[in-house]
């Protein structure tokens, strides 16, 4: 709000009369030089990130944060077993996950207040509460936005397709929308389509062809105007590059790998996905998102867990421990999050309901200090006890890690400055040193 | 204290911008709010609001300036803007500003008497309005810190209990008052998460201690309900940044008073950029740009247009020629944000655009041929009625029924088969040109077989009762009725009374089986009932927003669908209409199309009436609508943008850059280049516009963002443009194997022509239009380069033009 002041004081203070600008053009300079709060984004400790999004709801409980103390009624039937750091219990299901739980930070105070799936991941795609004036970007997109590609592969990329519309670009220009895999890379016969050039056409066609069309396009492109088609043009570039890049193109090729690594990782989508995300950050992703399962466990939520878990486990634990052995996990910041968590009491169909007030998310690598358990719930799992982690705090300390000031504002339409996220702070406690 | 500040901060303003502009312009009316005010018992008050409206459109907030007095002291009395009883009788309230007076009557009544506070009434609202009974407060799930008020009020019941009785009357003190715990909280005395949330001196801390004084005592009997609210002024213009206006609420209840609830108000607006508003009610201009302040009180919210344009704007009306309704209410809107609309569009691009929109393809190279040597100056209007007449008009518009409607197969529900009959019977309906009422109506009250009175499918695409009756109030009136499902609706005037009582209208569905084990049977069980999850008692059903109708012996959706399908529905044709200008324009008047809500306002409210008003004179014949639309200037105008319109996206200005939809881009290709497809359940040839399952898609379909039907939300159809849509058209089969199996190059060489006229076919047949000179000389250059055999490079021009901006947009 100090900000609007100063920016009201600027509009009374100029003098339109006799500059020979109209009002309009006098918003576009204004929006042009920037009132705006602005910081430069410098690479950080994160060169990238691994977003792995468990849509539905994940039950913190059967995860993160068990209770084995609490009564059965919020314990839940399922048990919970020691990891490498003494204290930290997990869930029965995590047992690789429970060997790497020194390179993880889990923090089990995360909170927030929307209870219905799309409120719920529109927060933790965005870092904001859902308006109903502004649609936000996601942080794939602002991340895309600014710093842009590192090399052909595209910036942000979701696996295996964008997963909700809050994934996407919100109020900034859809040419930072992510590129969706467009298939399941667990699945034996996986490619990604159209990366190569067509039989008959070698590199001096498609020149020609792209000289042809760059002059059919540029009568259109000259003529009209909007973000859409803009986004369109940018597309076709970065396709260009793509179609020129070897790299770019074998970075989806996930039977590149060896057998022992795609084992480690389990033939399964939990594991594919984490080992195609490893690839394609390796290659110059900056951030990769990626979903598994449905968590919406309303009833038998052991039944659910014990077929959803096991194959997340062993991908997780491979990820982790092969990024570390890469030397990537340093660079590599891997997050695990859901919308909300679920009800302290097992409900009436042995399931859980939503629940936000208090749930669990996981950091690891990137700058995060791992073998630490980050704030906690308290003894039924229902409330934040210690350090409460908000929603605008965790999204300020991930784009932190990635070296954007979070307080940062960008250009919504109708001139209007937005920050990143609007007044997170970064919980340093996370980072390490 | 904080409100005079607020008037002499206004006065400031006023006195320090009054500009040349305003100055100049006369004043055309004074209005004062509410227009006529009944004072009921010694505690009533009105506070009034002046607001002055000039020849140039532009409104101010007058209410200091104006010069206020009560005919007769002796009945009310005036405290600087505030009236208050003296005795019981009639009086008026003369205002007077700037040459005019305008006079308000005021009754008063019950003078003697003082109102006894009521917890509803007067203790709930408090709660409301500084934000106690919050999603992120009190009014959580399991409340917070210990105590639990309902969401936004819908339990007063249960308040009061939990308030009263629960942990032994910690909460209150009935003997102390000022000591109970809900007083010392909530001025932040005794430590308090939510902090203070109204001080010692407030009207709220006032209410509750009367209440607490009072002995704390919930209503006993029958209270008086909030029928509605208003607020004013009903809008404002308002010159430039800085600029203030007062709002104000007055709700009516159903005992025939009614209050002054300005402070007791939640106040919101859709854009703070263009006007920020206060807790008071003082709204203040931005930047440039249209805002929609909202109040919210007691389970309803209404909401006012404002707009705030630069201060001393230049502006001249371009006066362009209008072609019918339309045209006037869009350019009423206009004149109003004195924007001025774009040019009409050439012949070519209304030819491609009306071709795309109408029928879902290209014009033939025949057809652009005689279109464009026409000189008939009616040609447009009667390519519309041509158009109109072509089956793939109907084609289209079952495919996006079929959308609504959730044709698509499901697992163990809804077979191949009965889909299929599903299709047909929408196929029929709107080949046939059903009125829309009458079809919707058939397809509500279906009885029978899924296979032989098809309609009954909808029953089954869609099983739970709840689900049914919020896909109904999405798809026929544009609402989400979802939020109300488990606590009043927070943006809108829904409350879970109201979405129990629309529940229950589909509590009757019987479904059974039918000899083919593909087969149900969809019937009246004529028993079960909704029960509310507070308290648990019977729903009687009752029209969302509507009377409770009788439903005894009668088939409940009958009933409704004889209610839903009418002008009495006021929201019915407006969606339709709504859903049918979307189409054309690229965005709906209210925006998402099934979005509407008290918050969601329309861009334009009288256009969209008077539309849904022709589409119930038309008798639902939405043709005649559809007619209208594409032959409005507004339809017509260019995509290209002047210095005045160039930020408007939602007044309909200028035309929008559509892109293409899946199915249609998809059949342009093919039409294009010559070639057939080949969909489950169709023959060779037929279009991706007519596949009937929303389950069959193609990558190309999918990878463009056609609508898998899942669930009735107009997001599933996706426009959005990708990196995966660029790749698959530079290097997918589509393009590359269409532009080889139709061979059209070769055919049209083959016929004779020079690569320069194949060049010119190709433009006609991809853009509608010919090649520019510039164009056309770029192209022959590199046809040179391989005189010997032209036909790769003119294959690549083919390639090139369907993989061209303008040939993916409509425009």
């Amino acid at each position: 709000m100090r900000f609007n002041a100063s920016r009201r004081g600027f509009v009374q203070a100029g003098f339109l009369g006799g500059l020979g600008i109209t009002l309009g053009d006098f918003f576009r300079m204004k929006a042009a030089q920037a009132e705006l709060k602005h910081y430069e984004s410098k690479e950080g400790t994160a060169k990238s990130v691994i977003f792995i999004y468990l849509p539905g709801g994940c039950a913190h409980q059967e995860t993160w944060d068990p209770k084995p103390n609490a009564p059965l009624e919020y314990r839940g039937p399922m048990s919970s077993i020691e990891s490498n750091v003494s204290g930290i219990r997990l869930n029965q299901n995590l047992k690789n996950t429970a060997k790497v739980v020194d390179k993880l930070a889990i923090c089990r105070s995360m909170t927030h207040g929307e209870a219905a799936h799309e409120r719920g991941t529109h927060n933790m795609f965005t870092g904001y509460r859902p308006s109903p004036a502004i649609t936000f970007p996601s942080m794939g997109t602002v991340v895309s936005h600014e710093f842009g590609p590192r090399t052909a592969i595209p910036p942000y990329v979701c696996i295996p397709n964008q997963p909700n519309e809050f994934a996407g670009t919100g109020y900034l220009s859809s040419s930072y929308a992510p590129f969706s895999v467009g298939s399941d890379p667990a699945s034996d016969n996986f490619n990604v389509r159209d990366l190569k050039l067509p039989g008959g056409v070698d590199d001096a066609r498609f020149a020609r062809r792209r000289r042809i069309l760059d002059t059919v396009n540029t009568h259109f492109t000259s003529r009209e105007k909007s973000d859409s088609l803009d986004a369109v043009g940018s597309f076709y570039d970065r396709a260009y590059e793509m179609v020129a890049s070897k790299d770019a193109r074998e970075a989806f090729n996930v039977s590149a790998e060896s057998d022992a690594v795609r084992n480690r990782y389990g033939k399964t989508q939990a594991g594919a996905r984490m080992l195609l995300a490893r690839r394609l950050v390796e290659a110059g992703s900056r951030f990769v998102t990626m979903t598994y399962g449905g968590w919406d466990m309303h009833n038998g939520i052991q039944a659910s867990m014990n077929r959803q878990v096991p194959a997340f486990d062993q991908g997780f634990a491979a990820l982790i421990g092969d990024l570390s052995e890469r030397g990537l996990l340093d660079s590599t910041l891997v997050c695990v999050a859901s919308e909300f968590g679920r009800t302290p009491k097992i409900n009436a169909t042995a399931g859980r309901d939503h629940w936000p007030k208090v749930f669990s998310v996981v950091m690891a690598g990137g700058g995060v200090k791992g073998g630490q358990v980050y704030g906690s719930s308290n003894p039924t799992a229902s409330e934040p006890e210690e350090n409460p982690l908000t929603v605008v705090d965790w999204a300020t300390t991930i784009y932190h890690c990635l070296g954007i000031v979070a307080d940062k504002e960008l250009m919504a339409p109708g001139d209007r400055p937005m920050e990143i996220v609007d007044g997170g702070e970064v919980r340093r406690e996370l980072l390490v040193g | 204290m904080t409100r005079r500040l607020v008037t002499t901060l206004a006065l400031l303003l006023a006195v320090s911008t009054s500009s040349s502009a305003r100055a100049e312009s006369p004043l055309t009316e004074l209005s004062v709010f509410p227009p006529d005010v009944s004072l009921v018992t010694s505690r009533d008050r009105q506070e009034l609001v002046v607001q002055a409206k000039y020849e140039n459109g532009l409104t101010r907030d007058v209410t200091a300036e104006a010069k206020l007095s009560v005919a007769q002291a002796e009945v009310a009395k005036l405290d600087d803007r505030t009236l208050s009883p003296v005795a019981n009788g009639t009086t008026s309230l003369k205002v007077e500003f700037g040459g005019r007076t305008v006079e308000v009557p005021v009754t008063v009544d019950q003078a003697e008497a003082d109102r006894p506070v009521s917890f509803r009434l007067d203790v709930m609202p408090v709660f409301a309005k500084t934000g106690c009974n919050m999603g992120s407060c009190h009014g959580a799930a399991r409340g917070k810190d210990g105590f639990r008020l309902s969401l936004f009020g819908y339990d007063p019941a249960g308040d009061h209990y939990r308030l009263t009785r629960e942990q032994a009357t910690r909460r209150i003190n009935r003997a102390l008052p000022r000591e109970s715990l809900l007083l010392t909280k909530a001025i932040g005395e005794v430590s308090h998460t939510g902090g203070e949330r109204f001080t010692e001196d407030s009207e709220y801390y006032a209410t509750v201690l009367r209440w607490l004084e009072a002995g704390a005592p919930d209503d006993a009997g029958e209270l008086p309900t909030v029928l509605s609210i208003e607020l004013y002024p009903p809008g404002a213009v308002l010159d430039g940044e800085g600029e203030t206006q007062k709002l104000n609420v007055r709700a009516n209840y159903s005992d025939g008073t009614n209050r002054d609830v300005t402070s007791l108000a939640y106040f919101s607006t859709s854009n703070d950029n263009s006007a920020e508003v206060t807790e008071e009610g003082v709204v203040t201009a931005g930047a440039r740009g249209e805002a929609f302040l909202m109040a919210r009180f007691d389970t309803h919210t209404v909401g006012s247009h404002f707009i705030t344009l630069p201060k001393g704007l230049e502006f001249q009306w371009p006066n362009p020629s209008q072609k019918n309704y339309v045209d006037e209410l869009v350019d009423a809107k206009l004149k109003k944000l004195r924007i001025a609309p774009s040019e009409l569009c050439t012949d070519e691009e209304f030819l491609r655009r009306v071709y795309l929109d109408v029928v879902g393809m290209l014009p033939t190279p025949e057809e652009y041929a005689e279109f464009m040597s026409s000189d008939d100056p009616q040609k447009r209007e009667k390519l519309v009625d041509e158009l109109l007449e072509r089956k793939e008009f109907v084609e289209l518009w079952v495919m996006k029924w079929a959308e609504l409607l959730q044709v698509r197969t499901v697992n163990n529900r809804v077979s191949y088969k009965a889909m299929l009959r599903y299709y047909e019977w929408l196929q029929e309906r709107v080949a046939s040109n059903t009125p829309t009422d009458q079809m919707v109506r058939e397809l509500l009250s279906a009885n029978g077989s899924n296979f032989k009175n098809a309609a009954t499918n909808y029953y089954q695409a869609e099983q739970d009762t709840l689900k049914v009756s919020e896909n109904v109030a999405q798809v026929f009136m544009g609402m989400r009725i979802q939020c109300a499902q488990c606590h009043n609706h927070p943006f809108d005037r829904w409350t879970m009374d109201d979405y129990y009582g629309f529940a229950a209208f589909f509590s009757q569905v019987g479904r059974k089986r039918g000899e083919d084990p593909r087969e149900t049977i969809v019937y009246n069980r004529g028993s079960g009932d909704v029960k509310h999850p507070v308290g648990g008692a019977t729903v009687e059903p009752k029209f969302l927003g509507g009377a409770v109708p009788d439903v005894k012996g009668k088939d409940r959706r009958e009933v409704l669908a004889n209610w839903l399908a009418s002008p009495e529905n006021p929201y019915f044709a407006k969606n339709l209409a709504n859903i049918v200008w979307a189409h054309f324009m690229g965005k709906g008047i209210v925006e998402q199309v099934d979005d509407v809500r008290v918050s969601n306002p329309p861009s334009n409210p009288e256009l969209l009436d008077e539309l849904a008003d022709r589409f119930v004179s038309y008798d639902y014949d939405f043709k005649k609508l559809v007619r209208d639309i594409c032959t409005s200037r507004t339809y017509q105008l260019a995509t290209r943008t002047n210095a005045s319109n160039a930020s408007d996206d939602r007044n309909f200005s200028h035309a929008m850059l559509r892109r293409v939809r899946a199915e249609v881009l998809l059949d342009a290709i093919t039409q294009v280049t010559d070639t057939k497809d080949k969909f489950r359940g169709l023959p060779l040839g037929a279009r991706a516009v007519q596949i009937s399952d929303g389950n069959t898609s193609s990558y190309f379909l999918t990878t463009f963002g056609r609508a898998k039907r899942e669930t009735v939300c107009s997001c599933e159809v996706s426009m959005e443009p990708n990196l995966s849509q660029a790749l698959h058209l530079l290097n997918g089969s589509t393009v590359q194997g269409k532009i080889a199996q139709g061979g059209l190059v070769a055919n049209l060489l083959k016929e004779g022509k020079t690569p320069i006229e194949v060049v010119d076919a190709l433009y006609v047949r991809t853009l509608t239009r010919k090649p520019t000179k510039q164009e056309r000389d770029n192209l022959a250059a590199i046809l040179a380069e391989e005189s010997e055999n032209p036909q790769p490079v003119l294959d690549d021009v083919f390639w090139s033009l369907l993989n061209s901006r303008e040939f993916l947009f409509n425009h």
